[in-house]
């Protein structure tokens, strides 16, 4: 096993300091991938309508189209759906609803409206008091933390994104390592 | 259609003539079994290669590198509800995911047992070219300090070669399969052959100076060398930097057995190369004292075929190849074909890795990389080479790299909206840097592969049992790789350093070695120097299973060189009559 492999466990056991949100989500990616049974080939209820416009709400608070597209341009929602319904476990697509139905109901308590659909400065106040909560153990902030990752992760792999924001060559055909970073909008290929 | 193409195009097909008398016989087509068919066959022997597993697609479906996350149904999360149902435990190897599990076994068709207190992993690859599609290309030469250290601290057997003896088919092989790596002058890490060498980033290039100030000289960190190839080499184009290798290489621009050694064997027109031929007994003939041939059940049709040849070159892994041997029975080896010495099966051995330390490399944050260098960078071992270590024998290196966080550190910073957007589309976040420790492992005579008595494969094979541990020895050198992690991590320039404190299971650094040892004389070990049966002159085993020691460094090239040594001596001897 190789240098990748070295590079991934120490990111796994948060050895890069960079990134240590990242760094666990990746590490419980691999031990619920680990711990997975066998999945019984039962089909799984889709995501609600109610879920999935919270999702709709918050993953274009998170990435709202600018000069480039937004979460919900390139679809954010429909790759959620894949992992919810195909990937996860019945433990993680739980969690993630129930991480849904504590953000709809800390809307409703700090605005007294659900979150989907929300706009403007109520949903700045919400979208703050989950992004910088002071007890990060909440069902709250442990859904918002499990979505934005999922959102970032759907939204930077999604193909307008790569090909128009990103501009991600496929072949560079060269290696520099320490090439100028580029101007602003001009994409770059990590 | 280029010649190499269509060289290319046709390997992996099945040979229309059934032809069953061979000069030699190749036993598995990956890193080892390709050096042997190359090397036979240019020397003039009609070989069969024999392969369990089937051919591959690489100019199409099977080779991925360019496949990108949108394409994929997880987007590179893998497909883990197969991975769990046919490979829980390739699924646990980084290379194993979405795009390149296809190249590891289905672990049901080919289970292996182990103590329930010694878990062992074993990342196989059943196919035309072995492991070599999905391998991390990491090759260091061995020096003396490796070959002479059973001599020295007493643990293992001696070597009956040294660094003189290999160091010509090193280059032997260098020169052909194309080598990227800068040269050092390090006795420890001997120079070889080398292609332009990849670019060190910035911050490497810093750590490196700053490494070798403040140790005066005695730590070195180097860039990786790898069998990459930095510019068009033997008809061959130079990597263009893609990333993931591990999926294959339409290019071939790194070294497999199906894009160099094998091309070359089919271009004598004396290579026949048989896949699906899952091979279960090595056959004595008894009157002559020689390997008659091997059995052979085709795996598609469960026929049994028997293959004749007047040399036997067992290259089907390390572990493999101890499983056929033991598998291989007669009355005059009761205990295993060739098994005079009662050593077949002992000594396995492993590198035993997953620590390390990592840290946040300040500044630099106008720069960036460009391009996906499929190659990372190397501490040289320093370990009782110039200083030594109360609580250890031997040494390890270290490998690493450096890169920036990306739009991947996203999802673990605050903020959100335009302005958190735009900083993940523009900015890269700081630089880190981390390095872990890949160590030798001792040879013990009760780290063991035996027989299952009651599980078999899909071939009715029994299957392997191993039972490897590790020791005091390396458990006290894991320690010490944490600590010189993070030394070495604080030296470079890094700030926040963070010790990673893993010890895989033994298998999981996929370099097994051992169990049909080399020795010095026919009661110590399987082997002579040459790779060849002290019991049995016509059988040649030159996978991992020949290696008496582990030294630290990645060990495929050393597999490489030894089959080439081993094949010519072969065909020499075969000439005299004397085999
Ligand atoms: C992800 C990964 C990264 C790695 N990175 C590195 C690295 O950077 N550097 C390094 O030095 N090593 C690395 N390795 C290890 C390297 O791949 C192995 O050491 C090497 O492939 C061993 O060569 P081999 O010829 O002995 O076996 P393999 O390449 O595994 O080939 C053996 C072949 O024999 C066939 N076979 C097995 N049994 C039978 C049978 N009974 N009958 C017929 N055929 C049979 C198999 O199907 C297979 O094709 C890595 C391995 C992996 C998986
Ligand atoms: S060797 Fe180079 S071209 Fe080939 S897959 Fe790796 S990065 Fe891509």
């Amino acid at each position: 096993m190789e240098r990748r492999d070295f590079l991934r466990a120490a990111a796994a056991a948060a050895a890069l300091s960079l990134v240590p949100h990242e760094a666990e989500a990746q590490a419980a990616r691999a031990w619920a991938t680990l711990a997975a049974p066998a999945s019984p080939d039962l089909p799984v209820a889709p995501l609600s309508e109610a879920h999935r416009a919270i999702i709709r709400t918050v993953a274009d608070a998170i990435i709202p189209r600018t000069d480039s597209p937004g979460a919900n341009d390139v679809n954010v929602l429909g790759w959620i759906e894949v992992i919810a319904q195909d990937y996860y476990t019945d433990a993680e697509r739980t969690a993630l609803t129930t991480g849904l139905d504590a953000m709809d109901a800390l809307s409703r308590q700090l605005t007294q409206q659900p979150l989907a659909g929300l706009a403007g400065a109520p949903l700045a106040q919400v979208m703050d008091a989950l992004d910088a909560p002071t007890d990060r153990t909440t069902p709250a902030a442990r859904g918002y933390s499990r979505l934005k990752g999922l959102v970032i992760h759907g939204y930077f792999t999604s193909e307008r994104v790569q090909k128009d924001v990103l501009k991600t060559q496929i072949m560079p055909g060269r290696f520099n390592g320490a090439a100028d970073m580029p101007t602003k909008g001009a994409g770059r290929d990590e | 259609m280029s010649d190499l193409t269509s060289t290319l195009l046709s390997l992996g097909t099945r040979q229309p003539r059934e032809r069953r008398v061979f000069d030699a016989i190749v036993v598995g087509s990956g890193i080892s079994g390709g050096w042997a068919a190359k090397e036979l066959t240019e020397r003039g022997l009609e070989t069969v290669v024999l392969e369990a597993g089937g051919p591959i697609d690489f100019g199409g479906k099977d080779f991925t590198e360019h496949v990108q996350s949108y394409e994929l149904k997880y987007r590179g999360w893998g497909d883990r509800n197969t991975i769990a149902k046919t490979q829980p435990i390739q699924g646990q190897c980084y290379a194993c995911d979405e795009a390149g599990h296809k190249f590891f076994v289905n672990d049901f068709e080919n289970p292996y047992t182990t103590p329930d207190n010694a878990p062992f992993k074993w990342f196989r690859g059943r196919q035309v070219g072995g492991r070599s599609i999905m391998w991390g290309r990491q090759v260091y030469r061995w020096s003396d300090l490796d070959f002479e250290a059973n001599a020295k601290d007493g643990h293992g057997t001696d070597w009956p070669i040294r660094y003189k003896d290999i160091a010509p088919w090193y280059s032997h092989v260098e020169r052909f399969i194309g080598i990227t790596g800068a040269k050092e002058g390090l006795s420890q890490l001997p120079d070889g052959e080398f292609l332009p060498a990849m670019q060190m980033t910035v911050v490497e290039r810093a750590a490196r100076e700053n490494i070798l100030k403040k140790f005066g000289g005695e730590r070195v960190l180097t860039i990786g060398r790898a069998a990459v190839l930095t510019q068009n080499h033997n008809g061959r184009a130079a990597c263009h930097y893609c990333g993931p290798c591990e999926r294959g290489c339409v290019t071939h621009s790194y070294f497999n057995s199906i894009g160099s050694t094998l091309p070359a064997a089919k271009k004598t027109g004396r290579l026949t190369l048989r896949p699906h031929s899952v091979v279960t007994e090595v056959l004595f003939d008894a009157k002559r004292g020689r390997a008659r041939g091997v059995r052979v059940i085709d795996a598609v049709t469960m026929q049994e075929h028997i293959f004749e040849a007047k040399v036997v070159f067992l290259c089907a892994s390390a572990i493999e190849s101890v499983r056929l041997l033991l598998n291989s029975k007669s009355t005059r080896f009761p205990d295993g074909f060739a098994n005079s010495s009662g050593t077949l099966g002992k000594y396995v051995m492993d590198h035993h890795y997953g620590s390390g330390a990592g840290g946040t490399f300040p500044g630099f944050l106008d720069k960036r990389t460009e391009g996906r260098r499929p190659n990372g960078i190397y501490v040289a071992r320093f370990r009782n080479v110039t200083s030594a270590s109360k609580d250890f024998v031997r040494g390890y290196g270290m490998q690493g790299g450096s890169s920036r966080g990306g739009w991947g550190r996203g999802s673990g910073m605050r903020g959100y909206g335009a302005a958190f957007k735009q900083s993940l589309i523009d900015d890269l976040g700081p630089w880190g840097l981390s390095v872990g420790g890949w160590g030798e492992t001792l040879p013990y005579e009760d780290n063991t592969i035996t027989l299952d008595p009651t599980v078999k494969d899909k071939w009715g094979v029994p299957a392997a049992r191993i039972n490897v541990t590790w020791r005091e020895n390396e458990i006290a050198m894991n320690k010490d790789i944490i600590a010189s992690g993070v030394e070495l991590m604080e030296a470079a320039g890094c700030t926040d350093v963070r010790p990673s404190r893993t010890m895989h299971p033994p298998g999981h650094c996929i370099h097994e070695m051992g169990g049909a040892r080399m020795a010095k004389t026919a009661k110590e070990g399987v082997l002579n120097g040459w790779n060849q049966s002290w019991d049995v002159p016509n059988l040649f085993i030159t996978d991992g299973s020949a290696m008496a020691s582990t030294a630290c460094q990645n060990p495929s090239i050393t597999y490489m060189a030894l089959t080439a040594r081993a094949a010519a001596h072969a065909v020499a001897e075969l000439k005299r009559r004397s085999l």
